[in-house]
């Protein structure tokens, strides 16, 4: 029962997913204040390689998870200050951001003495609860199977739902990105939350990077994100900015990248060139879709405010 | 009186400006890629003078370099002209991708007597629809749904990769050579190689140059460019003027994407002459958006900024010997396309140090 192809799929799409859920619920936070960051890519390359350093170094997978978050915290930080303080075009500097992260991930990761290179990961991932329930039908290993940082995004997710929609921080947020000029009237730092809020996202995709490296792969490979970071900006979209959807979009996008594996073990053969191509194919198709019917482009709206910066005296 | 520098927007920088400013962030990215130098190790004199020899000095390096700029400057004018009008063309890579295949692939279906220059002709021009056509899937739902044009190209590069791959890799095409041991594409004939100006630098610079020529030239002297820089600063007013913005997201689209289309077919006939995928992705559409972005999106500014960048990626090897990874080079890149990001804050702005503040009144 619990090696049926079904179970073992959906479970390898939760643990493909994961990674790219800490990055699209970031992002998800960073769209929300008003602030597009197309540098996903680049920040989870840079949480990647930092939190595959920190596990070589301490052994740790907490130290080394919150190393890759403030590691593409760090860089998000650039973006804040081009995008929110400099007022530069917000498309531009998520690519720069891209192309920088991309860049001084790759030289840190195969310097000549770097400590990366060939070396194991020290970091235990281990399930988190016992084996009882693991051996479950069906159950066990699609629900309690995981590590603890499974469990921990999901706590996240249902954090982030709560505090979007159920706090005074988070109207606050909302109101940042559907209307700074009256959240700056009622006496909201617009500058102040889309910074903080800009760094919570960076945060979210170094640690999704440091989880790619750490529990998916078990390696550092430069570029090892191969567009993880791009699915994620595209599915902010897909997710509407929803926290809960953008968990079920992460595992579906998990699912289509080890679709791969999934056929394998079905016994089905396709080129893995086209399996490689599905979830960017996936994503064309349904980006389109969802913007070629009005009403719902209407309904699941981006932030009115989202890529536009802010300036009071711009009145 | 406050001692706070303020800022106050401004229309259009005067010309020591608009050409400081750019230095200046080159200057600042060079200066921050030493300090990255220094902590890994090296001595970033001794690096960038390893770079300025194994790119510009003497014919060898030169030419090295123009071949590296050539396709750069083809996608650098590709992400321009998109960019210009605000539509963020981000698949150059894909696009140049599609035109290698299909240039690739007409060079060796075409008979090998064909005459050159027709051969040449329409291998370019084989290029040149591939990558049109790629933007165009891209552009059409922008065009009519206002489709976020960023997601739908940037999906699309990875689709082309894997094409690409495919074709090589993955299958034995009509690309592959059946008789080579390991996977790699057949060579194309002699008539579908780009004669040669001085020792690896071919006739493709010729074509770049002239596409940066016309285009600047269109920009500026036609109606199409004025409605295209109009629609740029404000799609709402294009509108009710009455020009068609869907139009025009096309037209630019596909001209974006027949640039990038006709560096990948420079690509094969000049350099690689066989389709290459690992030869061949080596970021030269990405390369091309920082190449623009230094430009200023002026596409004469775009040939200058790739001779430059082409210099940086032939010296990416050369560092080896300072000690330092070639990796080094996207990092400059990386560095170079932030500082110009950042520059741009003051070129569209005024610094007012605070007296001068107080004497225009502000608070």
């Amino acid at each position: 029962m619990n090696d049926t192809v079904l179970v073992l799929s959906i479970v390898s799409a939760i643990v493909a997913g994961t990674p790219i859920l800490f990055a699209t619920l970031g992002e998800v936070l960073t769209e929300r204040s008003g602030v597009m960051n197309l540098g996903v890519e680049g920040m989870m390359l840079i949480g990647g390689v930092t939190g595959f350093w920190a596990g070589v170094q301490t052994g740790n997978l907490w130290l080394a998870l919150l190393a890759g978050g403030l590691a593409g915290a760090v860089l998000s930080g650039i973006h804040a200050l081009l995008a929110i303080s400099l007022r530069v075009n917000q498309i531009v500097s998520g690519l720069a951001l891209v192309i920088v992260g991309g860049g001084l991930s790759a030289f840190w990761g195969s310097s000549g003495d770097s400590p990366l290179i060939q070396s194991f990961n020290g970091v235990r991932v281990d399930p988190l609860l016992p084996e009882a329930l693991r051996d479950l039908p069906a159950v066990g290993p699609i629900l309690f199977g995981h590590d603890p940082v499974v469990y921990l995004s999901w706590l996240i997710v249902a954090a982030a739902a709560y505090f979007l929609y159920r706090t005074n921080a988070g109207l606050s947020l909302r109101a940042v990105g559907e209307d700074p000029a009256a959240a700056d009237a009622a006496g909201l730092s617009v500058a102040g939350i889309r910074y903080l809020f800009t760094l919570v996202g960076g945060f979210g995709a170094g640690v999704g990077g440091a989880y790619l490296a750490l529990a998916v792969l078990g390696t550092w490979q430069t570029g090892m994100t191969a567009g993880a970071g791009w699915i994620a900006v595209a599915l902010v979209i897909l997710a509407g900015w929803r926290p809960w959807l953008a968990l079920a979009a992460s595992y579906v996008f998990g699912a289509l990248r080890t679709l791969g594996f999934t056929l394998q073990i079905a016994g089905v053969e396709v080129p893995s060139d086209f399996l490689n191509m599905i979830p960017f194919v996936v994503t064309f198709l349904v980006v389109i879709v969802v913007s070629a019917n009005p009403e719902r482009a209407r309904r699941v709206g981006a932030p009115a405010s989202l890529g536009e910066p802010y300036a009071r005296e711009a009145r | 009186m406050t001692l706070r520098v303020s800022v106050e927007p401004r229309a259009r920088p005067a010309l020591p400006v608009r050409l400081g400013v750019p230095v200046a962030s080159l200057a600042a990215a060079g200066l921050a890629g030493a300090v990255v130098i220094l902590i890994a190790g090296a001595s970033p004199f001794e690096a960038y003078r390893t770079m300025l020899d194994a790119s510009l000095n003497g014919l060898r390096p030169l030419t090295r370099t123009l071949v590296l700029a050539t396709p750069l400057i083809l996608t650098g004018l590709a992400a321009a002209v998109a960019f210009r009008m605000k539509v963020w063309n981000i698949g150059a890579e894909g696009q140049l991708y599609m035109g290698a295949i299909a240039a690739a692939g007409l060079a060796l279906a075409l008979p090998p007597g064909t005459p050159k220059p027709l051969m040449l002709l329409v291998i370019l021009a084989a290029g040149a629809v591939a990558g049109a056509l790629w933007a165009g899937l891209a552009a059409l739902p922008k065009a009519y749904f206002n489709t976020n044009e960023v997601i739908t190209t940037l999906m699309l590069n990875f689709v082309a990769l894997y094409f690409m791959n495919y074709l090589i890799f993955g299958s034995v095409s009509f690309w592959r050579d059946p008789e080579a041991m390991f996977p790699q594409g057949k060579l194309i004939g002699d008539a579908a190689q780009l004669p040669i100006i001085s020792h690896r630098l071919h006739y493709g610079l010729l074509v770049a140059l002239a596409a940066a020529l016309v285009l600047w030239w269109s920009l500026r002297g036609t109606t199409w460019g004025f409605e295209l820089r109009t629609i740029g600063d404000s799609p709402a007013a294009s509108r009710y003027a009455g020009m068609s913005v869907s139009g025009k997201i096309l037209s630019v689209l596909a001209l974006s994407g027949a640039l990038a289309g006709v560096a990948g077919a420079i690509e094969v006939s000049g350099v690689l002459k066989t389709l290459d995928p690992r030869a061949i992705a080596t970021e030269l559409g990405f390369t091309g958006i920082v190449v623009a972005a230094v430009a200023r999106l002026n596409p004469l500014g775009v040939v200058p900024v790739a001779v430059l960048l082409g210099a940086v990626v032939a010296s990416g090897t050369s560092l080896q010997t300072a000690g330092l990874e070639a990796e080094i080079v996207f990092l400059l890149q990386g560095l170079i396309f932030l500082f110009v990001a950042a520059g741009e804050f003051f070129l569209a702005n005024r610094l007012l140090l605070p007296r001068t503040a107080a004497a225009v009144g502000s608070p």
